[in-house]
């Protein structure tokens, strides 16, 4: 083990600057083995890229120059992209960048991929994107190919970093540094020809239990056989994978636009659309107050209010313990001391 | 787990739930064991007992085998451009699985994209752990907030850990897509921070082997002082990076060089050291522009960077004494920055902060690396240029010296560096996500198998995780 420690597996000892250190990368002699391949598409860009020159100055030659505003616009743009593969590249201090195989950081699994991480920016852009211009989450998730747990998430851990941050609290910040160093990322690189890298797929369907039977359905030929139908020969209550999967309304604008609708009435739709959704909310919320009020009396009480409801005894069943019931019967012992009970909460709320 | 069995046995090889040595050596000799010579159940066997030494032994086999599933869950992504295109009606056609594409001209496009042929199948059986992961001391660990599953277990029984901002104290808490797991930074820059060699100083005991290490390599006389010795070690880094920018890692040693660079950077007497040379070279590179009073003071601050490590190289370390220092440094250099042409240093400063933290800063701000850009051929410009670049470069360094301080109290070595080995074993599945500066994580979702990868980490081959499920399949 020693040997190996000494040789190969010194490699592994200190990550490797601007990339990820995984046993895959590495051959049994311990030599990187993508920093053998030569690079020479990674050469000729490095050459080809302009000395760093002020923007301004460059600005104002353009300017002298007389170049009309897009043209110039699209030469920012241009520069901007450089510029960033330049860093880039530096960071990674001249070794190729990972492939694939690379990434795995068990070698006799290769179904296991070490895949990006959201990056600081990203993270921070889709943060403002949500609370700031107040989008709503699956169009955020939509433009930045970022599931929409993910979004949710993001903007619920970043609320609380803004919160530790007003609060003066210390973050491990060396350490989000140094990890953040050793993992693959999805940038986020605005003001450049491609500013969003899409994080991973947005349009899951999950595989439905009922659906992994196969089924032999004979059909006639002249039928239109839909994935409505297919969807109903599995189980009848099985919903078409258009609508079980998470964003059903990006399939919606598509359709649209192969109907050949003008933009403003795809936007009109789409807009009705999310109304009937909101006023449906708005509804079942409206309903569940009704009900409130018609079964539960609030009696006021110094600190707390105090709410009575009717309910039905005989919902314990015929055992006495009726999972939606209320109370325990008399004469019923609990259970929660018996061997065996395991008593970790299911769920926080 | 059986008692007294190694944990990290170098004859029997089982990979664990940590970044040891051990581990990683056993990782890199892990094979699928071959089933040519055994039995259908010394081979299920052998896979069981291998799998469940890495996917938590601490659970008993009782619980495990409750908590199996044998239904695995997948997705399949959609194209929502498909969806909207094809209503299903054309899997009808041709034979009754949609039109087939010509045959040859699939292989030739495959070709010339250079993938492989078909669609890549789900691998179900890699995801026979899958309820594991649920849990919240392996969750934990996913997310790299503890250097193995079982100290994340002990993070959790020691109330270091919070679920949806309550303290959580059970380790098999199963988690709910949706919660909110937290641990104490302070805990986890401990975990996966590097250690100290003595309780009563923050030097880490990895310093030590790298001393050991550059003893071995040099040739230099034991009659240098230590201090000589680290500085010619700076120097030559610079040399060797300067070299290295383009050209390709081939040996051993130019790697190292490489990565041994942002460790000096962070160390914070090291980058202390680099002040002071930098604060030399503003004032070499500078002498022209900047009158005699600036100087000095340059000088000055140069001196008490000087004499603040020479009264912190003592045994007696106390963090208040360090943050005191870096905050005079900060509020010195704030001095000199103000007297620097101001209009420059604006212009400047984002640029130049980049470049500081990418790990050629020092040789991007070289007078020679700086002289090849066209810009600069004006001498008096070039200077200009280089003292403001120094000067952000210093602002970075103390920034840096500020957030990642030496402090003798922390239980970790400061200033704080990563563990060796992290690295090989960095990874965060899909199914968390995790913020780092807060040290608190989301669990998404179940984790999930998808064509061509799934989500459940495991070192081990599809064979042998799909022996691993017959075994548990066995007795249901």
């Amino acid at each position: 083990m020693w040997t190996w420690l000494k040789g190969p597996g010194k490699a592994f000892r200190s990550p490797l600057p601007g990339s990820t250190n995984y046993l895959s990368a590495y051959d049994k002699q311990g030599n990187l083995m993508r920093a053998r391949r030569n690079d020479n598409k990674d050469k000729d860009r490095g050459d080809r890229s302009q000395p760093d020159e002020n923007e301004d100055s460059i600005v104002q030659r353009e300017l002298d120059e007389g170049l009309d505003d897009t043209q110039m616009e699209k030469n920012a743009v241009d520069r901007a992209t450089q510029r960033v593969e330049k860093e880039e590249r530096e960071e990674r201090g001249g070794v190729p960048r990972e492939r694939q195989k690379d990434l795995q950081p068990y070698p006799l699994n290769q179904s296991f991929r070490s895949q990006p991480v959201l990056s600081e920016e990203l993270r921070e852009q889709l943060y403002i994107q949500v609370t700031m211009f107040k989008h709503d989450l699956p169009s955020v998730a939509a433009t930045f190919g970022v599931d929409i747990r993910r979004v949710a998430a993001v903007v619920r851990l970043k609320t609380i970093e803004k919160q530790w941050e007003a609060d003066g609290k210390q973050f491990a910040k060396p350490y989000a540094d140094a990890v953040l160093a050793m993992l693959p990322q999805t940038p986020f690189k605005p003001e450049t020809a491609k500013p969003i890298t899409p994080h991973e797929p947005i349009n899951d369907l999950p595989v439905h239990p009922s659906t992994r039977q196969q089924i032999f359905y004979p059909a006639s030929e002249s039928r239109q056989f839909t994935r409505e139908d297919a969807a109903k020969v599995f189980d009848n209550k099985l919903l078409p994978a258009d609508q079980r999967i998470p964003l059903p309304m990006l399939v919606d604008l598509e359709r649209w636009k192969l109907q050949g609708l003008s933009r403003e009435d795809r936007q009109k739709k789409q807009k009705e659309k999310d109304d009937a959704v909101h006023t449906a909310a708005a509804e079942s919320e409206r309903r569940r107050v009704a009900w409130e009020q018609r079964t539960q009396r609030v009696v006021q009480g110094r600190r707390w209010d105090f709410k009575f409801q009717d309910i039905s005894a005989e919902k314990v069943g015929k055992d006495g313990r009726g999972r939606d019931a209320v109370g325990y019967r008399y004469g019923m012992p609990h259970e929660d001391r018996k061997r065996g009970m395991v008593k970790i909460p299911t769920s926080v709320e | 787990m059986p008692r007294g069995s190694r944990y990290h046995g170098l004859k029997k090889i089982k990979v664990r739930q940590d970044w040891s040595k051990e581990n990683l050596y056993n990782l890199s000799r892990l094979v699928t064991p071959p089933a040519a010579n055994k039995t259908f159940f010394q081979q299920k066997w052998l896979a069981k007992s291998m799998t469940r030494a890495y996917h938590n032994p601490y659970v008993r086999e009782g619980t495990w085998t409750r908590t199996f599933d044998r239904r695995l869950p997948a997705v399949v992504s959609m194209d929502h451009q498909y969806l909207a295109r094809y209503d299903g009606s054309e899997m009808a056609s041709g034979r009754g699985s949609g039109i087939e594409k010509h045959p040859r001209s699939d292989v030739e496009e495959d070709d010339r994209k250079g993938q492989k042929k078909g669609v890549d199948k789900t691998p179900y059986m890699h995801m026979t752990f899958y309820p594991l992961e649920r849990r919240l001391d392996t969750a934990i660990w996913r997310a790299l907030f503890a250097s193995s599953a079982k100290q994340a277990r002990q993070f959790v029984v020691h109330g270091w850990v919070k679920v949806n901002g309550k303290r959580m104290l059970y380790p098999g808490y199963q988690l709910n897509p949706g919660d909110m797991f937290q641990v104490e930074p302070e805990r986890v820059m401990y975990a996966t921070g590097a250690r100290k060699r003595k309780a009563n100083s923050a030097v880490s005991d990895q310093e030590r082997r790298e001393e050991r290490g550059a003893d071995e390599q040099g040739s230099r006389g034991a009659a240098k002082s230590r201090e000589e010795k680290e500085m010619e070690e700076e120097n030559e880094l610079d040399e060797e990076e300067s070299d290295a920018g383009a050209a390709t890692l081939e040996s051993d040693e130019e790697r190292e060089a490489m990565s041994v660079k942002p460790e000096d950077e962070q160390d914070a007497k090291k980058a202390m050291k680099n002040l002071v040379a930098r604060a030399k070279r503003i004032l070499e590179d500078s002498k022209r522009k900047l009158s005699g009073k600036r100087q000095q003071e340059l000088r000055a601050f140069a001196q008490s960077v000087r004499k603040t490590m020479s009264k912190h190289r003592g045994t007696e370390e106390t963090s208040a004494a360090a943050d005191d220092s870096i905050e005079e440094f900060e509020t010195a250099l704030a001095q000199i920055m103000t007297k620097i042409p101001e209009d420059a240093v604006a212009k400047d400063s984002t640029s130049a902060q980049q470049a500081a933290t990418t790990a050629d800063a020092i040789t991007a701000s070289s007078p020679s690396s700086a002289s090849s850009n066209p810009q600069m051929q004006d001498p008096a410009k070039e200077d200009e240029y280089n003292a403001r670049k120094d000067a952000a470069l210093l602002h970075a360094a103390l920034a840096r010296a500020r957030t990642n301080p030496i402090d003798a109290s922390k239980p970790y070595a400061t200033p704080w560096k990563p563990r060796d080995f992290m690295s090989a074993f960095a990874f965060i599945p899909r199914y968390l996500e995790v913020s780092q500066n807060i040290c608190s994580a989301v669990y998404l979702r179940h984790p999930v198998a998808r064509p061509g990868l799934a989500e459940v980490p495991t070192p081990f081959h599809g064979e042998t995780l799909g022996l691993a499920f017959n075994w548990y399949l066995r007795r249901r």
